[in-house]
Parts: structure tokens; sequence; C-alpha cells
């Protein structure tokens, strides 16, 4: 992230706070000052005083109110937004690295992968980035208003501060109520909605079952309405800001008055009684800006619920994090006498295995569905437990274990990127990345989708094609050692067969672990086969 | 075969196909209702403000006069400024309730229509897309046909309402605002084009960038796995720097269009003030603006920028208006595909045969061969003839189906395998979990009270098999087992086929499987081989 980027969010946020003042002053003025040029004129009218009475100074400063409020607010705008997309920027590229940091990525089923949660994390990020520009902001120019006014009217018309102050209050328990019960409304719309998202994705999951056994209504139905019920709890939240709404937008006009007629009550009269008015109308101008509290508020405890959810992704993540930089070991064995395999839960699967896998002689494990090939596979590349390994000469800790294996994941996705950024080989010349595509069987697809630079994406390939990608990265990567899981997923016999073969030629000097559902014929492997 | 009937023409739920889903048309009838009580509520709340404006006007004015104010018309003052609140409460709610109506009822009717769909369609949808669609689509439609329209409307009727006040007081005053209109929309009108003009140029050149965190955020155990975070995390911030610089200036124009209701609004206000400060004084004599109370002065000073407000609102609702329609396409789309033409397999409608009443019937044949798709079938799930002529598909009720994507609900084992049968002792629960071996099962703890997650997020294919499989036993159905034995272990495989073979002593057990045990121990043999030859051997 560049500094130079960081200070023109410092230098936009005070500048959206300036534009923010000088449109709110400008607003409350243009109202107040008209009035009070009015009754000036009007009484002033009555006398011969009107050929003697300066109108245009004053109505030259109506026009630079009425001029300055319009110029100010679009820079309000304009600043805020800039402040706020800087911002973004920044704390999006943090959360990114966070989020890579954190043990909950590297453990089965990535959750965020799923569009549903996704959309629900970008709402919440969302809600993070622009919580300043519409509460942070718009509050505090508002207490500065309210400030002011108020002094004015201890000044003017004290005996106002009565019902002004009563109606703050309530305004403020209101607020307090309307905060903690749309709080807990809105964590009700979140579990409620995502109950319902799982429910739908449970009964997509299995559509031709419950259709054949005709419970595919119900189930959708009840999903359904679980929706539906997060739509009441959020229907709930804007009731209680309606009313919210309802009490803020009295304040205006009752000050207003109240101010008048105290300035009335205390003896003012004629020309005394033009100050006054003018806070009056102050008032009046200042209470239109009280209409958005509401929206505050919700902005205000939409970010904190967004704020503890993100904070549950990063979780775990140690402080000072580090990253193990390993180029020179190249290992040429990996050995746990006893190792006790654990689901990613954490539980703890079958007696413990002893485990010996060599440069040269590829490990194959096999084992049905649900027997934890992939836990093992990621216990071996360090992404889950904390299980230390020996190799030759030294002792490798789970975190730089990481930072040796290339782990070749079976629900590997598609970046939307180019072809080239896909294959994260970083600057490697064309010809290797053509030949990487090749021993995949993939060149001919992505020349017809226009080369190493066409921007992809995953919906344009295939399960098997986006394999064959996963393949290509591993065939470009380097590391020392190569975990497969289940490399030939998704790909016919045949070719899977093909493709391993390659792989495996390449990675001849390596230590490599393929894990399978179905053994492959293959010469010279280790096979180790689990039992659940 | 218990279905053996009247032949009876056979049903066929993807031949007539659907008419095209219309979210927008339906969103709109539903709110028709809601919709109008919200305008009423909406013109009385902007009636009453205009009242209070009047009595303010005229209570601040006689004051400054020195004139007396009658206490009535204090009273009714505070009375309309009550109102007025109360009438905006109640508007608020009331459009937030019709908002939450539509969107639930556009719902129900998008279920509907999913409930129609044929498995295979449904299939072929995808999971995440329709869960954001049936999450949060209605909703914007909702807000689209609702508030937006509302806002519309007021954008009508709200400044003719303050026009009307402005007339009791002076008609000139009114038409000087009113014929700042036009040259406002004339404005609204350049900058909407050139907001247009700008966007679409920026969706082509940075469409891409949009999605670019939500993309590494999803991609990101694959970004992990390739050693590439650093990489990524600074490209990712050179991306989002580029589109957050190509964003403000997008909003440098999109909020000219809001800095346009505010200079006309500040323009009255200012062109009013100065006009009928002349007035007063008698230094110039214009007409509506000269020889006015300082009340009726001030009365139209507060209503001009009345007039501008519902210009504002609608403003304001520029998105909900892009994101309904979108939503409203999307939703369209989702739910008006065509549906899938099933691929044609000349041996299936070739294939005669008579399904006993018990007994296993074992579909055999490679990949793509049609097993899948036979069993579908007889399921009344795809359309097709029946291998019996004359017979109709079984109903849903006569029918227990195993396979490895089985439906298993939240809550423990032994309600997932109650599951759709009703309710049953624990003593045949335990022993039909035993002898499928599912209370022995290290990776599932806790026996039949063992805990499943929502969608038994924890379970895998095989789990879930087996508990189809128990399930089956315990429903007294006929079962349609699709590879049953796929991808388990040696041990689990045989507990699976022993169950089956069990249950095929008194019902009817379809299956269609590559395990060569299987078949070997079924009564039936339907043989769908690739040269388009069926055997049936007995």
């Amino acid at each position: 992230m560049s500094t130079a980027f960081q200070s023109s969010s410092r230098k936009s946020w005070r500048l959206a706070t300036g534009f923010a003042f000088t449109a709110l002053a400008c607003a409350i003025l243009l109202g107040g000052v008209s009035a009070w040029l009015l009754g000036s004129v009007a009484i002033a009218g009555l006398s011969a005083a009107a050929f003697t009475f300066n109108f245009h100074t004053p109505a030259a400063f109506i026009r630079l109110f009425a001029v300055g409020r319009t110029a100010a607010r679009y820079g309000e705008r304009l600043t805020g937004h800039k402040a706020a997309l800087a911002d973004q920027v920044s704390r999006r590229v943090e959360l990114f690295a966070a989020m890579a940091a954190a043990p909950a990525v590297r453990r089965a089923g990535w959750q965020l992968g799923n569009d549903s949660r996704l959309a629900d994390y970008l709402d919440d990020v969302e809600d993070l980035d622009f919580a300043r520009l519409r509460a942070g902001l718009p509050a505090l120019t508002l207490a500065c208003g309210l400030a002011v006014l108020i002094a004015g009217s201890a000044v003017l018309a004290p005996l106002s501060l009565l019902p002004i102050i009563v109606l703050l209050l309530a305004i403020l328990f209101a607020g307090n109520r309307v905060a903690r019960a749309g709080a807990m409304a809105w964590r009700e719309t979140r579990s409620l909605r995502r109950g319902g998202a799982s429910r739908l994705g449970a009964a997509m999951a299995s559509a031709v079952p419950l259709k054949a056994e005709g419970a595919w209504n119900r189930e959708c139905t009840e999903a359904l309405a679980a929706l539906s019920r997060a739509g009441a709890a959020q229907l709930a939240l804007r009731r209680l800001q309606a009313m919210l709404d309802m009490i803020g937008g009295a304040l205006g006009p009752v000050a207003g008055v109240s101010v008048m007629a105290a300035a009335w009550y205390a003896g003012r009269q004629g020309t005394e009684l033009l100050a006054p008015m003018l806070l009056a109308f102050s008032w009046l101008a200042l209470g239109e800006t009280m209409n958005g509290a509401s929206r505050m508020l919700v902005a205000v405890l939409r970010r904190n619920a967004a704020r503890a959810e993100i904070g549950q992704w990063t979780r775990g993540t140690a402080a000072g994090r580090r990253e193990f930089a390993l180029d020179d070991i190249k290992p040429a064995l990996l050995l746990h006498g006893g190792l006790q395999r654990r689901a990613p839960d954490g539980r703890s699967i079958g007696t413990p295995i002893s485990l010996l896998l060599a440069r040269g002689q590829p490990t194959l494990l096999v084992g049905a569905s649900g027997s934890g090939k992939t836990s093992l596979l990621k216990q071996i590349a360090g992404w889950i437990g904390d299980d230390a390994f020996a190799t030759d000469d030294r002792i490798l800790s789970a975190g730089e274990r990481r930072a040796l294996v290339s782990l070749v994941l079976h629900d590997a996705v598609v970046l939307e990127d180019t072809v080239r950024a896909n294959l994260f080989a970083g600057d490697a010349p064309d010809a290797v990345l053509w030949r990487a595509l090749e021993a995949v069987e993939m060149d001919g697809r992505i020349r017809e989708a226009g080369g190493l630079d066409s921007w992809v994406r995953q919906d344009r390939f295939s399960l098997g094609e986006a394999q064959r990608i996963n393949l290509a990265r591993a065939w470009l990567s380097s590391p020392p050692v190569a975990l497969l899981d289940e490399p030939t997923e998704h790909l016919d016999e045949a070719q899977g067969e093909r493709i391993l073969e390659r792989l495996l030629v390449r990675f001849s000097d390596r230590i490599v672990v393929v894990s399978t559902h179905r053994a492959p014929p293959l010469r010279d492997v280790r096979t180790i086969e689990l039992q659940p | 075969m218990k279905t053996q009937v009247v032949p009876a023409p056979i049903p066929d739920p993807g031949a007539s196909g659907p008419a095209a889903f219309e979210a927008l048309s339906a969103a709109e009838r539903l709110a028709r209702p809601g919709l109008r009580g919200l305008l009423a509520l909406q013109a009385v709340r902007t009636v009453l403000r205009l009242g209070f404006a009047a009595t303010a006007a005229m209570a601040a004015g006689r004051l400054v006069m020195g004139e007396t104010v009658e206490p009535r018309l204090v009273a009714g003052m505070i009375a309309l400024l009550a109102a007025a609140c109360l009438a905006g409460f109640a508007a608020e709610s009331m459009q937030a309730s019709a908002e939450n109506v539509v969107a639930t009822r556009l719902r129900a009717l998008a279920g509907e229509r999913l409930g129609k769909m044929p498995a295979r369609q449904l299939q072929s949808l995808s999971t995440g897309a329709l869960i954001v669609s049936m999450q949060r689509h209605p909703e914007s439609i909702a807000a689209l046909v609702v508030g937006h329209r509302a806002a519309t409307a007021m954008m009508a009727a709200g400044p003719l309402l303050a026009a009307i006040a402005l007339c009791f007081v002076s008609w000139q005053a009114a038409l000087l605002v009113i014929c700042l209109t036009p040259v406002m929309i004339l404005f609204f009108a350049l900058v909407g084009n050139a907001i247009r003009r700008r966007a679409d140029a920026q969706e082509r050149a940075f469409g891409r960038l949009a999605g670019q965190f939500a993309d590494r955020v999803r991609t990101l155990p694959t970004i992990l796995a390739n050693h590439a975070t650093a990489s990524e995390e600074a490209k990712l911030g050179r991306r989002l720097e580029g589109y957050a610089g190509e964003t403000i200036g997008l909003l440098r124009i999109a909020f000219a269009n809001a800095g346009i209701i505010d200079f006309f609004a500040s323009l009255s206000i200012a062109i009013l003030a100065i006009l009928l400060g002349l007035g007063h004084l008698k230094l110039a004599t214009i007409p509506g603006f000269s020889n006015l109370e300082l009340w009726q002065s001030l009365f139209i000073l507060m209503i001009a920028p009345e007039y501008f407000a519902p210009f504002r609102r609608f403003s304001e609702q520029y998105h909900a208006k892009a994101e309904g329609l979108a939503a409203a396409a999307a939703l369209n789309r989702l739910l008006g595909a065509e549906p899938i033409a099933s691929t044609t397999l000349p041996v299936l409608d070739r294939l005669r045969l008579t399904l006993p009443a018990h007994g296993l019937v074992a579909i055999v044949g490679p990949s793509g061969s049609g097993k899948s798709t036979l069993l579908r079938r007889l399921a009344g799930l795809e359309p097709g003839a029946m291998p019996t002529p004359g017979t109709r598909p079984l109903a849903a009720e006569e029918i227990a189906w195993v396979s490895t994507d089985a439906y298993v609900p939240e809550g423990t084992l032994a309600e997932a395998m109650s599951w759709n049968g009703g309710a049953l002792d624990r003593s045949r629960l335990e022993n039909a979990a035993r002898a499928i071996g599912l209370l022995d099962d290290a990776l599932l703890p806790g026996g039949l009270d063992a805990r499943l997650d929502k969608g038994g997020a924890n379970l895998s294919g095989g789990q879930r098999l087996r508990i189809a499989v128990a399930r089956a036993q315990l429903s007294g159905r006929t079962v349609l087992a699709d590879e049953p034995t796929a991808k388990l272990d040696r041990a689990t495989a045989e507990a699976v086929r022993r169950m089956l073979i069990g249950i095929s002593g008194a019902r009817l057990v379809v299956v269609a499987t590559h395990d060569r045990d299987l078949a070997a121990a079924a009564d039936l043999v339907v043989d769908l081989t690739r040269d388009d030859t069926v055997e049936v051997a007995a």
C-alpha cells in the first residue's frame, strides 16, 4: 500500500469534514438570514427607514449561502467518497493479507468459495468501508450544529432550552432503545438469512432425491420461509428507524417554535424578535438534517455486526506472522513415526500411522470417500495440525513445511484474471507455460480462448478443464514436496492416467504424495490404504 | 408392480415449456394495494407539513409585526406538526411493510416455480446464484415497485401540492418555482446522459476490476496453495487503487445530479428572499411580491424547499431502480430458463421389461449408457417412455431414493433416519443403524444421537448413502438406488449390499450400479450396453 495513497485519504477526510461543516453552516444561515432579512425589511418598510436600509449586503450574503451550500454539499459528497474509497483500498488489502494468514483458510471446505456466503461477507466489508462516511462524518457535523444552536438559544431565549433539552433527551433515549433493539433485529435477520440460505443449499444439493421422494416442495418452501422471516426481522428494524425519525424530525420545528415563544414570553417585540427569528429558522434548517439520524444509527450497528463477523475469519492469525524462506532446503525424505491423523475440526481419526515419504518414490494414498485422504495431505503440508516431521538432518515444523510444499487442492479454482496469472509462474517465459499446458492437454483449449493473456473466469471452464489448469500450476511449481489431492478427478480415466504419469516423471526428484479413490496402474509407487 | 393401473397418458414434466417468469410485473401486481395506501399517506404528510409551514409562518410573522397571535393558531400549528410527524411515521412503516409483503409473496412465487421445475433443470442451476437470488432479489424488486414507484409518483404530487399552497399567497411565486422546474429537468437529462456514457465506458474498461476483491477472497485457498499471497496482495492493491480512481471519476458526474437539485432549491430561496425583500421595502413593485404581509413572505420562503424535496428523494432512489431492474432480470433469467433437453437414449425407448413386485433389479452398463436416466424415469423425474408400456412412474410417496446426495436434515442421526418416514421406535432405528455400520463409525461419534450439521456438512458421501439405505429399509417403500456402493470401502459396501438384498425379499429394489457383486445377487439384470442391445437375464 503506497503511503501517498494513505496520506491522500487523510487529506480527503479533512477536506470532507471542512466541506460538511461549510455545507451545514450555509444551509442553516441561508434559512435564518433569509427570514431575518424579510422580517427586517417588513419592519423597515413601515417607515422612512426603507430608504436608508442596506439591502444589498444581506442579499449578497444570501446568494453566497445559496451557492456555498450547493458547492459545499457537492464537495462533501465527492471528497467524502474519495476518502472512504482510499480507506477501502488499504483496508481491503490488509483484510486480504490477514485472511490469507488465518488458519480458517487452510481447513476443509472454504466457505467463502460459496456465492451466498461471499455476498454476505462483501456486504459486511462494505458496511465497514462506508461506516465513517455514512455515520461518523454526518454525526460529527450534526452534533456541532446542535451545540451552536443550543448555545444561541441559551443566549437569546433561555426558556426555550427546556423543550429542546427534553426533546433531545427523548431522542437520545429512543436512539439508545433503537440501537439495542435494532442490533438484535439485525442479528436475527442475519442468522435467519444464513439459516435459510444453508437450508436452500442443502435442498439444492439433494434436488434429485428430494424430487423423487416428493419432499422438495416442503424443504424448498421452508427454506424460503426462513428467508422471508429474515425480511420480517428487518421490517422490525425499519419500523424502529421510522419511530426514531418521527421524533428526530420534530426537533427542528419544535425548537424553532420554542425559541419564538420563549422570546415573546420574555417580552421581546418588533425588531427585538428578529434575532430569535433567525435562530428559529436556523433550527428549522438543522431539523432537515436530523432526518438522516436513524440511518446513521443503522450504519453504526451494521458496522459493529460486520466487525464481529469479519473478526471471525481472521481469528487465530498469529500476530507476528513469519513467512519461512527455505529456498536452500531440498529434503530427500519426510518422516513421522506415529502421526495421529486428524479431521479438519481437530478430532483424531484412527490409530497413529507411521509415514516415510522418500524422494523419487511416489506414495499413493488410497481410501474410500470420507477416509480422510485430504486431511492427511493437509497435515503433511502443514495446513492443519502442528505436527513436526523429520527430514534427513532437521525437524520441520508445520509452518516450515508450508513453504516447502506445493499442495494441489482437489477443489482448486480459477481466478478471474489472465491465463498467465492463473498459472502462478511469475515471469516464466511463454514457451515454458505452453509446455505446461501441453502436458495437461489444455494448450488447444487455451489457444481457443485467446492465448496466455486472455482474461478467464471460473464459469468459462468445465470441472475437468479447471482441474487441468490446476495440474498445469503443479507442473510449473518448484517446491521440493508435491502433494496431489485427487489429481485425476473430473478427468476421463485414460487422460487422467496420461497426465499423472507425465507429472510424476517431472517430479522424479521431489517427494510426491498422490491421493486417489481409484488406484491407477502406476509402477514404482508405495501405496498406503487408509481406513476411516 | 403396484402401479400397473389403467393405462393413462404418461405425464411429461419437461414437455410443456413454462411461460417466462416475469418478476417485475408480478411484483407490480403484488404491490398495487399497498402502493395506493402509501401514496395516500405520503400525500397526507405533505399536506400536513404545508399546513404547519403556513401556520408557523403566520404566527412568526404576526409576532414580529406586533399583531396578536390567536391561541387557536398556535394550537393548530402544534397539532399540524404532531400530525405531520405521525403521518411520516405511518408512511415509513407502511412502505416498509408493503415492501416486505411484496418480497415475501414474490419469493413464494419463485418457490412455486422451483417446485414445478424438473430435477434435471434444477441441477443445472448454480446453487450459489440461486441462493443469492432468493435471498436478495425479491427485496430489491420490492424496493423498486414500492419505494421507487412511490417516490416517482410523489415527484408529481409533491411539487403540485406545494405550488397550490403557494398560489394561496402569490400565484406569481408559484409560477416562478414552476418555471425553474423545466430548466432543472433539462440539466437532469444532460447529466443523466453523461453518467450513462461514462458508466458504459467504465464498464468496458474497468468491469474486470470491479469484482477483484471478491474474487481473491473466493479463491484464497488456491492462492495460498500456490504460494502467491504476496504477489496477489500487491496486485490487488494496484487494481483496487485503479478501480477507486475510476469510481471517483464516475461519482464526480453522478453527484452533479444531487447538486442540481440543491442548486435549484437554494437558488429559489435566494431569488424569492430577495424579490420579497424588495417588495417589502417598496423599492420596486413586482406583481405578486409586493404588498404582502410578512407572514405571507415567510410562508413562501418555507414552502419553496418543500417544492424541491420530492425531486431530491427521487434522486436518492437512483440506486434502488438500477438494483431492482437488475434483480428482476436476474430472477427472470434464473427461473425462466429454457428446460434442458434430456439426452436422447434410444436404448431406453426400446427397452421392454416388466418389473416384479419384489426382488432386486440391477441396471448395469458403462457410464453414460442411461442407468441413472432409467431410474429417474421410473421415479417420474424424466420425461420418456416407461419400460413397461402402459404403466406410470411410481408416485413420490412410494419411493425411497438412495444415493450419495441423499438429503440429510440438521439434527441427530435418529432424526435423519426417521426423516420423511414418520415416527419410528428407537429399537428399530438402532437395529437399522447397527446393520449398516452407522453406530460404530469412528467419524460419527455418539450413536443415534450423533450430531449432524446443516445439510449434513460433516458427513461423507458414504455416510449419507448409508443413512439413505437405513431410511429406505425402515420406510417400507420401493427402493431406487443410484450407484449405492461406489466410493465405499469394502466392508461398508458389503453392508450396503446385504441390506439392499434383505429389503428386496419383501419389496422391489432397483439399483443402477457398476458393482459386479451387487449385480450378481440381482433377481433381474438389465444390461444397457453400448451396442444398443438390451439383455434381460433372470
